[in-house]
């Protein structure tokens, strides 16, 4: 039977996201943060964490560098003519 | 009677441009211009993103004819991106970053997470932050500050959202690999915005 203490079952944590663990070890990870209240926070913050960053970084296109995007291909190839 | 407007496919597209119609590759410039610029400012700066930006097209522009549709369009562009992306970082020499190691969780002698749940959890109410400009300001600033192969297998799996093994074949390591530095990575980046949002360490 594999034993998972918070240290062990943090370093599982993405293997047992992208459901790439073995079945036994699965099973002994979510027994431990189901009893775990450390790990069951800490679940949630790793969770939240790449959805955080993704938000801080959907930078939109500026006008300005769009329109030098369209002055550079012009000059250097067939396209933005007209 | 109006006929509805079909978007044509990327691929019929990318075969139009190929054969030197450039209205063609315009539509796909447009198509394509935000994604990869937000790429870019992810892999490089938003100072950076705009070469990277018009490097990437360039290179489009110029291989669009050995485009050969055994991949999807959209991964092929993301590629040339990427590389773009890279190939101007290692050029640019980044100045060295002050490590995030020290945002790596903590434990006691047996294993036991050391700190409480209610700092544990503080990330997970970050929607409750006031100033979540800042912080927004602060998390684009942790990601610049992570060893580059975690930042690069973190941007394209996590914030790109592509399937590990997609991200896999890009980076050229095998799933397992990828697996492992996007987990260091959002280790460290859950320390910090932790230790920003107000756990005591």
């Amino acid at each position: 039977m594999t034993r998972v203490v918070c240290e062990s079952g943090v370093e599982l944590l993405i293997d047992y996201l992208e459901g790439v663990l073995p079945a036994d070890v699965n099973a002994a990870l979510e027994a431990h943060v189901a009893g775990c209240e450390r790990c069951a926070a800490f679940v949630a913050s790793y969770q939240a964490t790449p959805r955080i960053l993704r938000d801080a970084t959907t930078m939109t296109l500026p006008p300005d560098i769009e329109a030098s995007l369209r002055a550079f291909l012009r000059a250097r190839t067939d396209a933005f003519q007209n | 009677m109006t006929v509805p407007t079909v978007e044509p496919s990327d691929e019929t597209l990318a075969a139009h441009a190929a054969a030197g119609d450039t209205s063609a590759f315009e539509t796909i410039v447009t198509r394509y211009q935000a994604r990869v610029f937000r790429l870019a400012c992810r892999l490089t700066s938003e100072t950076d993103a705009s070469d990277v930006l018009q490097e990437t097209f360039l290179q489009i522009y110029r291989h669009l004819p050995s485009f050969r549709g055994d991949s999807q369009f959209g991964t092929w562009v993301y590629r040339i991106a990427v590389n773009a992306a890279l190939m101007h970082r290692r050029a640019a020499r980044r100045r060295p970053a002050d490590s995030l190691e020290m945002f790596l969780p903590q434990f006691d002698g047996d294993g036991t997470h050391a700190a409480t749940p209610a700092e544990l959890r503080v990330v997970s109410q970050a929607d409750e932050q006031l100033d979540r400009e800042a912080v927004a300001a602060k998390a684009r600033d942790a990601i610049a500050r992570l060893p580059d192969i975690y930042r690069d297998a973190f941007v394209l799996r996590d914030l790109e959202e592509m399937p590990t093994a997609r991200v896999a074949q890009m980076l050229g390591v095998d799933p397992a690999a990828v697996r492992q530095r996007v987990h260091r990575a959002r280790l460290m980046l859950r320390g910090y915005l932790s230790h920003l949002l107000g756990e005591k360490r």
